[in-house]
């Protein structure tokens, strides 16, 4: 009996691959599972190779998975399109479509012999059932449910209710289909059991979204009512929701003509004394500098996501990378400090969405969240979240007396100004990008530039010292550590336990806060620490590169860097982590030779 | 070899192997044989051709074509084929991008191009939605119109890309559509042979995420031929008045061509480069601009 | 679809059956960017269905130049492939991604109902006896070549009822 199955599915997008994928996962969230959905895609919009991979779990789930525990191949030139993003190992069992004409004994996998291999003629089972031999997606449905226990009630359930407006035939059609996959995986028993446990949770309350939805949702409840941004993918999904809800809060959204525009409508909505919010991925960060940097120096505060694809330029539009990071903190000319903010899932992109428009609100400034494509756009199943346990912090609001002669960039001990918009009477002030005096008015002079980029930057002090937007797990005092944010501290965390349950003396530092660095958090991290390894997905090698920026790394800490849309697996990870160990056991007996 | 001595193209000397991407049924596809129709009429040898795009479906269309292609970044094909007709003004230019390209992202290089009159063909295919990035709302989208960011209706009039060049006073603008594909052709071949600046709008129905109305059929039932109403194309106020009809009209043909079509920018460039050259130092003596006299 | 530049009136012989062929070279190469459209948009069977029409238009394409060599040798084409447009290629907007057979069949069937019409257009203007005599001759080839995709479609077995946008994907974003 398993705990854990990580399925990976592929065909074309014409199987309906994606589509089943989600059919699975609404499944396994009615029967109390947690689970995970990510999908994949060529470059056809229509009818190009499609996988998806589907983790589900009796425990919470922290990132996708490693190897696949189950393969369906709908088709094999579809499924080996996707290389690595569906490894198949030793422990896999392979299902595939028998109308390839391939037998099992030659299954197109190099270097790999799977767990068992079965051949199942599933276009055939949905022609003869359902009429058409579109039905395969619900045919593998039901041989999931058969083999491996998930999903025998729920997985129809769940299509009834989504095609009910279509008809009773169409229905019918795919009952019949997946009945046929489930009696097929009858008759043909696994070798080896591999049903999943029956989740104790079962019943209770099971949110299911993505990063984009996340990140939206909670901007509503933070109090934005604002959002401006263009399509980009993979980031418009967010834009997308504030069209469908935000009227209904009183706020606006618009679709700009441009990037700039969007960004601009943002600002100009937050200088009109709202929160505000724009969104977009690489091509549009870098359009958006100037507007970023307007934004600075005016103190104004606005969130702005970036949801991470591969780069540079165009890049790779549908794949994920961390390669972002350079530009969301260094973006836009002149001294500015921007605070970056990362989530690392689903669930935890609600509180950083929350903790982005807090920040953004008391410092007065454009603070980014960097998201990425894989937590953008993969479906998680939550528990329910208290939004209660969360702190809504809103600008400094001048009081009576500060609006006599009001300064709006007034010098205060902790470098922040009430800050006033259009409509309050006795607030009036000039916002520019030119440099300004405290009243705001234009000056060119250098003392007063000097002491306004100390109040600009100073003000972030108090940052540096959020240990909470900090998570450290694993031996606090061991000698071997790694650092990983974004989607790859989610494979890190697992990365984590397998070492700790081999006897590893390791430790993980996950930084939601990216920017400003904060120098005294990894000072106290590294100071046990002998060998150790930066972990991201960029080819530069970037956080390793901005942390040496801000603080003196240990000799033995390396970047671990992979350009985007190479995964990383835990097994990786944890292979890298005993590599280091072996590195430190060699030191020590190096220092264990008698010093003459 | 012609009778001439000149090289004579095929149409199919202009299609590159690259497979188009393009989901089966996509107007695109005419349009691009349009361009190889109207490439080999002109019989310009492929790599003299520069072909800019910005990104967008339809923005693939370079990598399709035996010419030398620059897919660049949104909005932005009008500077990039500015750059290379003034670096060589000996080449054939083209740009080409969509709705949204063209006129969201890309408005404010438009005017700018018309008003420098460079001799570049600027080919807009126009289906009024997003569809590379999966059916937002476009500048062209009709008021109301439902889409994936506008679930409640577009509350936005949308841009008439005719007008809107007639008005910045091109001195080339018609439009298009697969609907007439011997028609099209033959407008592109005329686009690219005036003299300056050039526009075409090409309604190139998406099949994936554009309205029953807008597919091939329901075009046909729109469509007028300009030629066929007895518009004269010199007269740029009748040409404007009939544009104004834009989403309810497919008006095909040519709107306007200036009959006395003025010197190019390239041209003026050349001018002026032979006038000043009489007058310039070798390069090796530059300095001496800086001797005090 | 349309000839350019062609004197109807004073056609030769010569001249007639060379656009016959690149008429049938045409339609060959528009089924074969449509059985690639399929192939890249992983519909098989329809890919399959084009790349018989291929072979079809090609078979008559070389059954055209076996007649033209016999009665003309290798004397030099005077018309081309620019003189020509849509004729016989079955319509752009014909072709869909996830396409059945039967839809495939009936883009083969319009083109050549397209082609009949073409043909038979032409014969009024025509003067040379001999081409008339071709001409109309590849006016019925096209209702025998009707017939024929006719008989294919009638062995298809019923279509399922049910609409493929209920079991495929959803677009990809790029």
């Amino acid at each position: 009996m398993r705990k854990d199955l990580v399925f990976g599915m592929a065909g074309s997008g014409g199987d309906g691959i994606v589509s089943a994928g989600d059919s699975l996962l609404q499944a396994a969230a009615a029967e109390g599972y947690h689970g995970v959905m990510t999908k994949s895609f060529g470059s056809q919009i229509r009818g190009g190779e499609s996988s998806c991979r589907v983790r589900i779990s009796t425990t919470p789930i922290l990132n996708p998975g490693g190897n696949l525990d189950v393969a369906v191949a709908l088709n094999w030139e579809d499924f080996l399109k996707f290389g690595a993003e569906l490894p198949v190992s030793g422990n896999t069992v392979v299902i595939y479509e028998a109308a390839t004409g391939i037998p099992e004994n030659q299954i197109p996998l190099v270097g790999v012999t799977p767990l068992q291999v079965i051949a199942v003629p599933i276009a055939a089972m949905a022609k003869e059932t359902a009429g058409t031999e579109r039905a395969k997606n619900t045919v593998v449905l039901g041989l999931i449910a058969g083999w491996f226990g998930i999903g025998a009630v729920a997985v129809m359930k769940g299509i009834r209710k989504k095609l009910a407006k279509k008809g009773e035939e169409l229905v019918e059609a795919n009952q019949r289909a997946f009945d046929a996959g489930r009696a097929f995986a009858m008759e043909h028993p696994l070798k080896a059991s591999m049903n999943v446990i029956a989740s104790e949770t079962k019943g209770a309350v099971k949110l299911i979204t993505d990063g984009n939805d996340m990140c939206a949702a909670a901007a509503i409840f933070a109090g934005c009512q604002f959002f401006g941004g263009y399509p980009i993918t993979p980031s418009t999904e967010i834009m997308q929701f504030f069209t469908d809800h935000v009227w209904k809060y009183g706020g606006a959204v618009l679709q700009a003509e441009d990037e700039i525009a969007g960004i601009g409508a943002a600002v100009g909505a937050s200088f009109a004394g709202k929160k505000s919010m724009t969104a977009t991925s690489g091509p549009g960060l870098s359009l958006k500098s100037e507007m970023m940097g307007l934004a600075s120096i005016a103190e104004l505060p606005l969130v702005i996501v970036d949801v991470q694809r591969g780069g540079p330029s165009t890049g790779l539009p549908t794949k994920t990378e961390q390669s972002d990071l350079f530009a969301a903190a260094f973006s836009a000319h002149g001294d500015v400090i921007r605070p970056v903010l990362a989530p690392t899932s689903v669930a935890d992109t609600f509180r950083i969405t929350i903790e982005a428009f807090n920040i953004a609100e008391y410092y007065q400034t454009p603070v980014i969240i960097l998201s990425d494509q894989e937590i953008a756009s993969r479906k998680e199943t939550l528990d329910p979240i208290d939004t209660t346990q969360f702190k809504i912090v809103n600008r400094l609001r001048p009081a009576g007396s500060d609006l006599q002669d009001y300064k709006r960039f007034k010098q205060t001990e902790n470098h922040i100004s009430p800050i006033s918009h259009p409509g309050m009477l006795g607030g009036t002030y000039l916002a520019s990008g030119i440099e300004h005096v405290e009243s705001g008015a234009p000056t060119n002079s250098g003392s007063v530039h000097a002491r306004m980029n100390d109040k600009r930057t100073k003000k972030f002090d108090p940052l540096k010292d959020r240990k909470d937007l900090f998570e450290v797990t694993g031996n606090p005092d061991a000698p071997i550590a790694m650092v990983a944010w974004g989607s790859v501290a989610g494979v890190c965390r697992e990365a984590l336990d397998m070492a700790l349950a081999e006897g590893l003396n390791v430790k993980l530092l996950v930084p939601y806060l990216l920017y400003p660095v904060a120098e005294g958090v990894y000072n106290d991290f590294f100071a046990s620490v002998q060998k150790g390894l930066i972990i991201d997905q960029t080819h530069l090698a970037q956080t390793f590169k901005l942390l040496r920026m801000h603080i003196d790394l240990p000799k033995g800490v390396k970047p671990l860097a992979r350009s985007g849309a190479n995964p990383f697996l835990p097994s990786d990870i944890v292979a890298a982590l005993h590599s280091l160990l072996s590195e430190l056991q060699r030191s020590h007996e190096g220092n264990l030779q008698p010093q003459e | 070899m012609s009778a001439t001595g000149t090289c004579e193209y095929q149409p199919k000397d202009y299609k590159s192997d690259l497979k188009p991407i393009w989901c089966p049924g996509c107007g695109d596809f005419s349009v691009v044989q349009g361009i190889y129709r109207a490439l080999a009429a002109i019989g310009r040898a492929p790599h003299e051709i520069a072909f800019v795009s910005g990104i967008g479906c339809s923005s693939r269309i370079p990598g399709y074509t035996t010419a030398y292609g620059f897919n660049s970044v949104h909005g932005r094909a009008l500077p990039i084929a500015q750059g290379i007709k003034l670096a060589n003004p000996d080449l054939l230019v083209l740009a080409a991008g969509g709705d949204g390209d063209g006129f969201s992202i890309g408005g404010g290089h438009i005017a700018h191009l018309i008003r420098r009159n460079m001799d570049i063909t600027y080919i807009v295919m126009d289906n009024q939605i997003y569809g590379l990035t999966k059916g937002q709302l476009s500048p062209t989208s009709q008021k109301g119109r439902v889409t994936c960011t506008s679930r409640f209706g577009s509350l936005e009039n949308p841009v008439n890309p005719l007008l809107y060049v007639l008005a910045y006073g091109a001195g080339f603008v018609a439009q298009a559509s697969p609907t007439d594909l011997v028609g099209m052709a033959a407008t592109i071949e005329e686009a690219i042979r005036y003299p300056g600046f050039a526009f075409v709008n090409i309604q190139s129905p998406c099949v994936t995420y554009g309205e029953e109305a807008q597919q091939i059929k329901g075009l046909k039932a729109i469509s007028e031929s300009l030629a066929g109403l007895g518009h004269n194309p010199a007269d740029r106020l009748a040409a404007m008045d009939l544009a104004q009809h834009y989403g309810e009209k497919l008006h095909l043909g040519v709107f306007y061509r200036n009959p006395e079509p003025p010197p190019t920018y390239g041209d003026l460039v050349k001018e002026r480069q032979a006038l000043l050259s009489k007058d310039a130092l070798p390069k090796e003596r530059i300095l001496d601009l800086f001797i005090k006299k | 679809m349309a000839m350019r530049g062609i004197d109807f009136a004073k056609l030769s012989l010569m001249d007639a059956l060379d656009l016959a062929i690149l008429v049938e070279d045409e339609a060959q190469e528009r089924y074969e960017e449509f059985a690639a459209q399929m192939d890249l948009h992983r519909t098989p069977d329809a890919a399959k269905f084009f790349r018989y029409m291929v072979e079809n238009e090609a078979k008559h394409g070389r059954e055209l130049s076996a007649r033209r060599v016999q009665r003309f040798q290798d004397a030099p084409m005077a018309v081309s492939r620019t003189m020509i447009y849509d004729i016989e290629a079955p319509d752009y907007d014909a072709a869909r991604a996830f396409m059945s057979p039967r839809k495939a069949m009936e883009a083969a069937l319009a083109s050549e109902v397209k082609a009949h019409a073409f043909f038979e257009a032409a014969l009024p203007s025509l003067k040379d006896a001999e081409v008339h005599a071709l001409f109309a001759e590849l006016r019925d080839e096209e209702i025998l070549h009707q017939t024929l995709v006719k008989a294919e479609l009638a062995k298809l077995p019923p279509d399922s009822g049910l609409s493929d946008e209920d079991f495929v994907d959803e677009p990809a974003p790029q």
